[in-house]
């Protein structure tokens, strides 16, 4: 079988900061799996490279065999490949509903027709159908990440990337977003990568951890495993033989 | 039931609007007047036309008088160089506006940050440096004059200025309420997030500035027959930037906004001409007054509570 993508070799510097070193990694359709790393690991340039918001030095980026190396962002994501800021970006000056329109226009989409069916459609998977009227810009903070994500599947991708989904949520709305994404993954067959720097949400919901530092994959395996493999430790709590004795 | 009053209101609205534009000078009765008027609905059509892609965008324009002035030369070629008939000025104008959008768009349209409205100012000013190198085409500084009209009739060239007013504003309103406006409104709001949402930004903002080309060089077309003339004013940063005040003053992204704003500021100093010397300073202390204190425009807010309409 093909994996849906396929990275390899992939590397991104910024003057004399390497960002993204040599990094690679296959995804099979209807995994879910996740980025882990301590903030500035290079995880969200990983995305921005995959998604073509930044350009490749190096490397290759195949999505169902297919290169992306070179593509602009609105054609990777009409193959098929969409993601979600880690800082919301909602259209400001829209309704709720009308932001979420904007991805069922996608040409992808776009020609199956019924944009307000397929839009209403989707603010009733992420929970947001009783705010659809309402101009984002009063919507609170937890609602904006829904949105975020209701976006991205306007577009009815195969391969949806999160940027730190649970960024900034309190604990009591934590759990039903995570809900959301396992049932986005369970029910829509939807192959899901995840980055996070918090280690408790992420155990639960992925299958498959890739875990990063200065750019560079330290570790991959099932999150049981990553979360005592010694350099993913040395990673967020120091060297193990820091005094601090935690290993 | 709540509904159909709203557009009950906003159709009463809109015949009220056109009854007054279409008696105005028929109640005045000066060929001056009319005149005045038809001016006032050129400029309504330039703003309209800038609002299309800057206001709904949010990309400023500082040349719209790029378009309006390439539509206005163009049809003092048709009518004087290349001897046919005026009519053929208005397609010629607004292809030729057209094509020029495109070529200062698509380089600079793909990049973000100030290119675009730079360089729209820059090739306005360049093509009014043009016309006074190439004055044996251009007529330099005295431009091309003894133009013939539309219409002999000025009432004709009235009314005839006013459907081409109500036919922009409607096209470009229909447009703006579609989903081409709806991704106008959401490049405005974020180009990013807008690509990560499949769009094709660049196309769409070039396509939308070769659609407000067309109707500015088009307008700039009825202008240079009813003056039966063009100087190099029409491309000057002057006409530039009072169309982006009366858009402000109109509501931008509104669209029928800047039309009212532009019919409204081409008309005051006119209003006011019998304050004599304080005349400017009126003109001057009312703008003021409308830039600092109604940050979201005059006229469309001012549209929505009368007709309790919602945009």
């Amino acid at each position: 079988m093909t994996p849906l993508l396929r990275v390899d070799g992939l590397t991104k510097r910024f003057g004399g900061l390497t960002a993204v070193k040599n990094v690679a990694f296959t995804l099979e359709p209807g995994e879910i799996a996740g980025i882990l790393g301590p903030n500035g690991a290079g995880k969200t340039t990983l995305f921005n490279l995959l998604t073509g918001f930044i350009a490749t030095d190096v490397g290759t980026v195949e999505f169902e065999g297919r290169s992306l190396i070179g593509l602009a962002p609105h054609r990777i994501v009409n193959l098929g490949l969409a993601r979600t800021f880690q800082l919301c970006r909602p259209f400001r000056g829209m309704t709720v509903i009308e932001n979420v329109s904007v991805g069922c226009l996608a040409p992808r989409v776009r020609d199956g027709g019924g944009t307000a069916a397929r839009a209403r459609h989707i603010l009733g998977q992420v929970g947001l159908s009783a705010k659809a009227g309402i101009a984002v810009d009063v919507l609170p903070y937890g609602d904006l990440r829904r949105l975020e994500i209701a976006r991205a599947l306007a577009t009815r991708p195969k391969l949806l990337l999160l940027d730190e989904p649970f960024a900034g949520l309190g604990s009591n709305e934590i759990e039903p977003l995570a809900r959301l994404i396992r049932k986005l993954h369970a029910e829509e067959g939807l192959t899901i990568l995840i980055i996070e720097h918090k280690l408790r949400e992420f155990m639960q919901l992925v299958r498959h951890v890739i875990a990063m530092d200065f750019g560079e994959i330290i570790a991959t395996g099932p999150p049981q495993e990553i979360v005592r493999h010694p350099r993913v430790v040395e990673a967020y709590i120091g060297r193990t033989e820091a005094p601090l004795g935690v290993a | 039931m709540a509904r159909l009053d709203k557009i009950g209101k906003d159709a009463i609205g809109v015949a009220g609007v056109l009854a007054v534009l279409a008696l105005a000078p028929l109640v005045v009765g000066s060929d001056y007047f009319t005149g005045i008027l038809t001016v006032c609905l050129i400029y309504g059509i330039w703003a309209t036309s800038w609002d299309f892609m800057s206001g709904l965008t949010g990309r400023e324009n500082f040349g719209h008088a790029l378009f309006i002035g390439t539509g206005a030369y163009m049809a003092a070629f048709v009518d004087s160089k290349f001897a046919l008939n005026p009519w053929w000025g208005l397609p010629a104008g607004a292809l030729v506006a057209a094509a020029f959008s495109l070529v200062v768009g698509f380089p600079t349209l793909r990049l973000r940050g100030p290119y675009f409205a730079l360089a729209m100012l820059a090739a306005a000013t360049i093509m009014q440096r043009l016309t006074r190198i190439f004055w044996q085409y251009t007529g330099g500084e005295e431009g091309i004059p003894g133009l013939d009209t539309l219409f002999d009739d000025p009432l004709a060239t009235y009314y005839f200025c006013l459907g081409a007013l109500v036919f922009t504003t409607a096209v470009l309103l229909l447009l703006a309420r579609s989903s081409w406006g709806t991704i106008l409104r959401a490049i405005r709001g974020d180009e990013a997030a807008c690509q990560a949402a499949g769009i094709n930004v660049t196309f769409y903002k070039i396509v939308s500035l070769m659609i407000s080309a067309a109707f500015a060089g088009a307008g700039g077309v009825l202008y240079a027959y009813y003056q039966q003339a063009v100087t190099p004013d029409v491309f000057g940063v002057a006409l530039s930037i009072t169309l982006i005040i009366m858009v402000y003053v109109g509501g931008m992204g509104t669209i029928y906004g800047p039309a009212g704003g532009a019919i409204l500021l081409a008309l005051l100093p006119e209003l006011l001409r019998g304050l004599g010397e304080y005349r400017l300073w009126v003109y001057s202390l009312v703008l003021m007054f409308i830039l600092f204190f109604t940050p979201g425009g005059l006229i469309a807010p001012l549209w929505r509570r009368v007709t309790g309409s919602p945009r």
